[in-house]
């Protein structure tokens, strides 16, 4: 559905200032029906390889494919297949109601509005704004902005959807509901979703690919799941009664797998990070050494924003 | 074309929308632009330059005013769509359009035009109704005049267009285009043969001798209508291509939806 090959941006440096290469030399394709998160600390490239996506940053080298047609050279044809939210909530007009920004963004892609009424009904009920559906986009809640924007993307019923920072600003609910769309949206009309996020719960939750670029490389590119089980490390969490004695103390801090993580009068937690399993017996050897009494000892889910530190920061590379 | 024309009413409505919802804002530009008149009216012994385009009669003032209007509006309607879509965020998603930037930015122009129209129209009225004067309103003749004269502004629209895509904030350059405006319309370019090369100051001479001298199509000959479409598409061919080199070099720059 999507090609991208070999794809290069720098930027000009300003005032003095030298020139930057946001993007460098990224190679990706992305299947019909993909739920796909291009992740990435600030400044990776990111969002100018969205944009290149869209066609609104020209690239210096590279091709992008959408659905076959190449971009620089069916630029019309390549992007009736492209939808992007790309400013937030941006991307509607906020003097007009949703169902009129809906009717509006229709015809720009070319589709009859009046012939796609009962579709506009169904999304603005499915969206949960069909009670607001007459009411200026200004006038609604940012979670509220955010779905229309979305919609609109949707309405458009281009193959390819580009989200950058979906879920940017919104409470806990919101965030929940959107992320719950975007998997129906995908699972049940096939289309291709490309989003960037900094949430990492949007990340694992929804997608099942994720691209880490990194300095404008793509550092990581494998499925989430590929990706947690690549990256797990597993963390016990033991908790004992009462304060730890000097010994025990200088003891566990002499291991690097081991953490203090609080010690209060009554109860005191350390964490163990483990690579070998023998380190979790010395510990308990060390925690049970002064009869003291081990209330619990947990374990703590690996997380996705583990993993992108792991790769980000560690440098790490899954290409 | 059957997308093309679905496109053109989306933006009929909407602008229609908008008017309709901010009736007090609508009517607030009307009024403004009344006010103007009322001061120019008031002053206009002190603006003869202005008056020069009916040989500094009332009459040459009134028709200078609408004609003024009119470069105004539909150099804005450029200009300023640019502008506040860059601003609002919807720029971008207006080039993702199935149809060409080009065709987008023609249809709102188009649409627009019909708004200036009636908008010309209203204050046309209330100036002719201030001043008492008469002037020929002969629309057949006026309107493929019009149509020729307008290009140059919305050329001078594009081309405003395309470098604030590049150098973003330049208002207080823009607000200095009205003033130009008055001046093209001003300009003898029925005397002084150089002057036709400008911007809308020929179709402008030939308007003002339709409005205020009663001429018609046929007196004016066809000889001259070509030469201010002649002139009116060079501008307008000028003006879009500084406004492709521009958006060019937004593109590279990463910077087209910015403002």
């Amino acid at each position: 559905m999507i090609q991208v090959e070999s794809l290069q941006k720098t930027y000009p440096g300003r005032k003095g200032q030298p020139a930057c290469r946001a993007v460098d030399s990224i190679t990706f394709s992305v299947p019909k029906g993909q739920l796909l998160g291009l992740l990435g600390p600030n400044g990776a490239g990111k969002t100018t390889t969205v944009k290149m996506l869209c066609g609104l940053i020209l690239p210096d080298t590279g091709r992008i494919f959408v659905n076959g047609k190449e971009l620089t050279r069916s630029r019309i044809a390549a992007l009736a297949d492209i939808s992007a939210v790309l400013e937030g909530n941006r991307n509607m007009y906020w003097r007009l109601t949703p169902r009129e920004n809906l009717e509006f963004f229709a015809a720009l892609k070319g589709i009859n509005p009046a012939k796609i009424r009962g579709e506009i009904n169904h999304y603005l009920e499915r969206f949960r704004l069909a009670e607001k559906s007459d009411v200026e986009a200004r006038k609604l809640s940012r979670g509220m902005q955010q779905k229309l924007a979305i919609l609109v993307a949707l309405i458009s019923q281009s193959k390819v959807i580009l989200l950058d920072e979906p879920t940017l600003g919104l409470d806990v609910q919101a965030s929940h509901e959107i992320r719950q769309l975007l998997k129906e949206i995908v699972a049940e009309q096939g289309r291709t979703v490309i989003l960037t996020t900094h949430d990492m719960n949007v990340v694992q939750d929804t997608c099942e690919r994720v691209i880490i670029v990194n300095q404008g490389r793509v550092v990581a590119d494998d499925s989430v799941h590929n990706l947690l089980d690549l990256f797990k490390v597993r963390v016990y969490k033991v908790t004992i009664a009462g304060e730890l004695t000097g010994e025990q103390r200088a003891s566990l801090l002499s291991m690097e797998e081991v953490l203090i993580q609080e010690e209060l009068p009554h109860q005191t937690v350390v964490s163990v990070r483990l690579e070998k399993s023998e380190v979790l017996y010395e510990v308990i050897g060390i925690l049970g050494s002064n009869n003291s009494v081990i209330e619990s000892i947990d374990q703590e889910q690996n997380n996705f924003e583990r993993v992108f530190l792991e790769i980000v920061e560690g440098g790490a590379q899954v290409v | 074309m059957f997308r093309k024309i679905l496109l053109m009413q989306a933006f009929i409505k909407k602008e229609f929308i908008v008017s309709k919802r901010y009736l007090v804002n609508s009517l607030g530009g009307v009024i403004t632009l009344y006010v103007i008149f009322l001061l120019m009216f008031g002053g206009y012994q002190g603006l003869r330059s202005l008056a020069g385009v009916g040989g500094g009669t009332m009459e040459g003032l009134v028709a200078g005013y609408v004609l003024w209007l009119f470069m105004l509006t539909t150099y804005q309607d450029a200009w300023y769509t640019l502008r506040t879509e860059a601003q609002q965020g919807t720029l971008e998603q207006l080039y993702m359009s199935v149809h060409s930037f080009g065709w987008v930015m023609g249809a709102k122009v188009v649409a627009g035009f019909f708004f200036n129209l009636l908008l010309v129209a209203v204050l046309l009225g209330a100036a002719l109704l201030t001043t008492g004067v008469t002037l020929n309103i002969d629309l057949l003749s006026l309107g493929p005049v019009l149509i020729g004269t307008l290009l140059g502004s919305w050329a001078i629209g594009f081309a405003i267009g395309g470098i604030t895509l590049v150098l973003k904030r330049i208002d207080s350059y823009t607000q200095m285009v009205q003033f130009l405006l008055i001046a093209l319309v001003a300009a003898p370019a029925g005397r002084v043969l150089w002057m036709r090369l400008l911007p809308c100051s020929f179709g402008s001479a030939l308007i003002s001798r339709i409005m205020v001298d009663g001429m018609n199509l046929t007196q004016i000959g066809m000889g001259d209508l070509l030469l201010v479409y002649g002139i009116g598409l060079v501008h307008l061919g000028l003006g879009c291509g500084i406004y492709k080199l521009c958006e060019r070099k937004a593109m590279l720059q990463g910077t087209l939806g910015h403002y």
